[in-house]
């Protein structure tokens, strides 16, 4: 299996020097291959923000290294990290961030039109997502006039519809109810398993994180504990997490 | 307690005070400016010499003008006010300070600014005042002279104004403030903009915009006398028109633009179109308030300018710039100062039935007169021989010009003799000279000189000075320059009140478009992107009312042609000046929202 993320001895510490510091990261390490499925869960204030805003390229760590398919995107500069970000990650955010002033057609056209692919492609792009996504029906209208669920999976669709090398997913249902919050964490499932869509998810829902193949838990800065489903099934692999939750504190 | 965290509050956003801060410094020195010479009579009086009762109506109106746009401009600027510190003292409210508290907290915070950019402003508005006043009396040469910087008048009625629409504005914000519930002011930004999608009616709105501006338009090219019909319906089809344009024909156009893919998915072009779309319909008022106030500012300059053209036709009509008549040292010391192009002089002996001249002198140098016709219903001259067989049989063309040279109360038949006869006449041996300069705008003060100087030494010399160049220049330049004067004075108040009242317009917005910047950049748009995105989203905001505006203009002079012979001369003085400033007011509009919008505690403003 090919390699797509990796972070090496990554710190970040804010405030300036020979004043008071806090460090936020304290020496994050580990990889993502091809295709995996890695949910990163911790508390509030455990830095996954921190981490998710470095592997994102927002914020630049204080020292280590994130490669994003063998690039350094230390190395970038602002407009190449811009560039990168447009072409290998796919965002989706807890409250959507979709455009309420452009449909949701425009919306998903965004990452393509920004990445130049020639007009004539890209509706059929996005036909194509929407299907997969079952959002057809509401290409035409504004976030505004569709439900929270659907606004999810229309930012999924902006998110995957120029096939990112990876999808950064921050507290994706963290504003949904639990029937739209299930329906949208079984199609993210679902594209990691029949599309191969390789996704890291924060969050702090172990529930959200059971559909995961792999947990990576932080505290204090610090990648602690990794927990694999293997051949668990994602019911036997939420209790074993609640078990482990529960032990852990 | 309360009060320090306001306090810090305004430290924290210091910046976007200071553009508030200056803003209202602006108005107000404006609106000083403009009372200085509007209520001052003796400046009404002296520096503008026509029927007293017509300027007064003219100043009246200016003022009416100036009084609403200022009003606009406040109640906008109040707005932005609010808008930066709802968040704050909706945070206030939520931990438990009393609304009224909060309330007495935005008023007094509203009343104060205003206050002190009130002082601020008159202050300032002494110098601006005395630079602009001595600038335009400099670059157009006129001559002003009961014009004073410091008219306490005009400081008591400015202080007068504002206080009171500070204290209505502070008023009116504190009442939102205390009316609005917490959570709207604290989630206010996230509101998505709501906006009806019936394209039916919409169609019909733009068409309609369309059908009323081009009877509006129409209806300003009807003859003059028609004034009692052409001001109404103008008025209301134009206003009514540019509503309906900006309400959906803009929109109507941003659609069709967003539909037509191969242009729309281009870059963030798609989203640049859906910001305008929704922007344009939330300000329509405005936009339309604007192309109005537009059209009237470069209205008022261009016509102030064009009395100056007056000024070209009083010079047009005579061919010599001045006669010369008297011996006298004076005049012939001054002469010696003049750049003369061309110089004839005509002998002739004085009796008491006649006027001798000299035939042979007019064959070798025939009198030249400046003849008036029409030409494509524009008046026009054409400079022309007076015929020497004419000059002695009066009542025509040539012994009329040929007089109105010759300095007498009551003119003696004209003889013209040979050159031996001319000898043995008796009579007072007298002559004419005629003179033409190389540049009459540089030699105007010396040959208005040396025509007082003749006029004090002979009354006959009245004649002459009466139908002179210099003395007609003179007359028209103490008429236009006031109106010049004015027109500009409108023309920049109106410019630079309209152009900040938009600034504002557009800055209140700035802080709910700041999230989807932050989109973008996160999805991976460059900052090179995101700014052009910016200046052609403000760029056409901008525009729009500009277009409209210039043409309203364009239409609107017609109505002149009564009393200016070419409304539409020199028409690019005015356009330049208006667009430079426009465009200045743009660019700074453009920084101020980067600032606001493109602002991030991630890498964002850490350059490219």
């Amino acid at each position: 299996m090919t390699e797509i993320l990796r972070v090496e001895q990554v710190t970040k510490t804010y405030g300036k020097r020979g004043e008071k510091q806090y460090q936020a990261l304290k020496g994050i390490n580990f990889t993502v291959n091809s295709g995996e499925y890695v949910a990163i869960m911790g508390a509030s204030g455990s830095g996954k923000t921190t981490l998710l805003n470095i592997l994102s390229t927002l914020d630049k760590p204080t020292s280590g290294h994130v490669f994003i398919n063998h690039e350094d995107n230390s190395t970038l500069n602002a407009n190449q990290l811009a560039d990168f970000r447009s072409k290998q990650i796919g965002f989706i955010f807890q409250d959507f961030n979709l455009l309420e002033n452009l449909t949701n057609r425009e919306n998903i056209a965004l990452p393509l039109s920004l990445r130049g692919i020639s007009t004539k492609r890209i509706d059929p792009l996005i036909d194509r997502i929407a299907g997969r996504l079952g959002i057809e029906q509401i290409l035409a209208k504004y976030p505004a006039e569709v439900s929270g669920g659907q606004k999810q999976r229309v930012a999924a669709a902006r998110a995957l519809v120029h096939e990112p090398a990876i999808l950064l997913a921050d507290e994706p249902t963290g504003a949904l109810d639990s029937k739209s919050a299930r329906e949208l964490l079984d199609t993210m499932e679902d594209l990691n398993q029949n599309d191969g869509i390789t996704t890291l998810m924060v969050t702090h829902d172990p529930f959200a994180a059971s559909f995961a193949s792999r947990i990576l838990f932080i505290k204090d800065g610090k990648i602690g504990k990794q927990m694999l489903k293997n051949e668990l099934s994602r019911q036997e692999f939420y209790h074993l997490l609640i078990d482990h939750l529960d032990t852990d504190e | 307690m309360i009060w320090k965290l306001s306090l810090t509050g305004i430290k924290n956003r210091f910046k976007d005070y200071t553009v508030l801060f200056s803003g209202l410094v602006v108005a107000n020195m404006i609106f000083y400016m403009f009372l200085t010479i509007a209520i001052n009579p003796a400046f009404i009086k002296n520096d503008i010499q026509t029927s007293t009762s017509y300027v007064q109506f003219t100043f009246g109106f200016g003022i009416v003008l100036l009084v609403i746009i200022s009003m606009i401009y406040l109640v906008y600027a109040n707005s932005f006010l609010l808008s930066m510190r709802k968040h704050d003292y909706g945070m206030y409210m939520m931990l438990g300070a009393k609304s009224s508290k909060i309330g007495v907290l935005i008023f007094l915070e509203t009343l104060i600014t205003g206050i002190l950019a009130t002082s601020a402003g008159i202050i300032l508005g002494f110098g601006l005042t005395t630079v602009v006043a001595k600038l335009l009396i400099d670059k157009l040469g006129l001559t002003v002279t009961h014009f004073s910087p410091i008219l306490p008048n005009a400081v008591l009625w400015t202080l007068i104004f504002f206080t009171l629409m500070f204290l209505f504005g502070a008023l009116k914000n504190a009442r939102k403030l205390v009316r609005t519930p917490v959570i709207s002011l604290l989630k206010d930004e996230q509101k998505p903009a709501e906006m009806s999608h019936k394209t039916g009616l919409r169609s019909v709105e733009a068409i309609a915009g369309l059908v009323l501006l081009a009877i509006g338009y129409y209806t300003l090219s009807l003859p003059a006398a028609m004034i009692l019909i052409i001001i109404p319906v103008a008025l209301v089809t134009i206003v009514a028109g540019s509503y309906f344009t900006f309400n959906s024909f803009f929109s109507a156009l941003i659609g069709f633009l967003l539909k037509r893919k191969d242009f729309s998915y281009r870059g963030i072009r798609v989203f640049t179109l859906g910001q305008l779309k929704f922007r344009i319909h939330d300000y329509t008022k405005i936009l339309t308030i604007i192309s109005l106030l537009f059209a009237l500012a470069l209205g008022a300059i261009t016509v102030g300018l064009n009395f100056s053209t007056l000024k070209d036709q009083a010079t047009a009509s005579t061919y010599y710039d001045t006669t010369i008549v008297s011996s006298s040292s004076a005049v012939q010391e001054a002469k010696k100062q003049l750049h003369i192009k061309h110089e004839q002089t005509y002998h002739y002996k004085e009796n008491k039935k006649y006027l001798y001249f000299k035939r042979a002198e007019f064959s070798t140098n025939p009198v030249k007169n400046n003849e008036f016709y029409v030409k494509n219903d524009t008046p026009a001259y054409k400079t022309v021989n007076l015929k020497i067989a004419d000059l002695a049989k009066q009542g025509t063309t040539a012994n009329n010009a040929l007089n109105s040279m010759l300095p007498a109360k009551h003119h003696k038949p004209i003889r013209l003799v040979s050159q031996q006869k001319w000898a043995g006449l008796k009579g007072d041996k007298q002559f004419v000279t005629l003179l033409t300069v190389k540049n009459f705008q540089q030699d105007y003060p010396i040959l208005l000189k040396i025509e007082k100087q003749q006029l004090e030494e002979s009354k006959n010399y009245a004649n002459v000075y009466q139908s002179s160049k210099a003395g007609a220049y003179q007359l028209v330049m103490n008429f236009s320059s006031g109106f010049e004067f004015m027109g500009f004075f409108l023309g920049f108040a109106f410019l630079t009140m309209l152009a900040s009242t938009l600034m504002f317009k557009i800055l209140t917005g700035a802080a709910s478009d700041k999230i989807r910047y932050q989109m973008l950049f996160e999805m991976g748009t460059r900052m090179s992107v995101l700014r052009n995105s910016i200046k052609n989203e403000i760029g056409i905001l901008f525009i729009l009312p500009g277009i409209l505006g210039v043409i309203d203009v364009l239409f609107g002079l017609q109505m002149f042609r009564v009393f200016l012979p070419a409304p539409y001369h020199n028409l690019w003085i005015p356009f330049t000046i208006f667009i430079i400033l426009y465009v200045l007011y743009y660019l700074i509009t453009v920084k101020l929202y980067e600032k606001i919008v493109l602002k991030s505690d991630t890498v964002l403003n850490k350059g490219e």
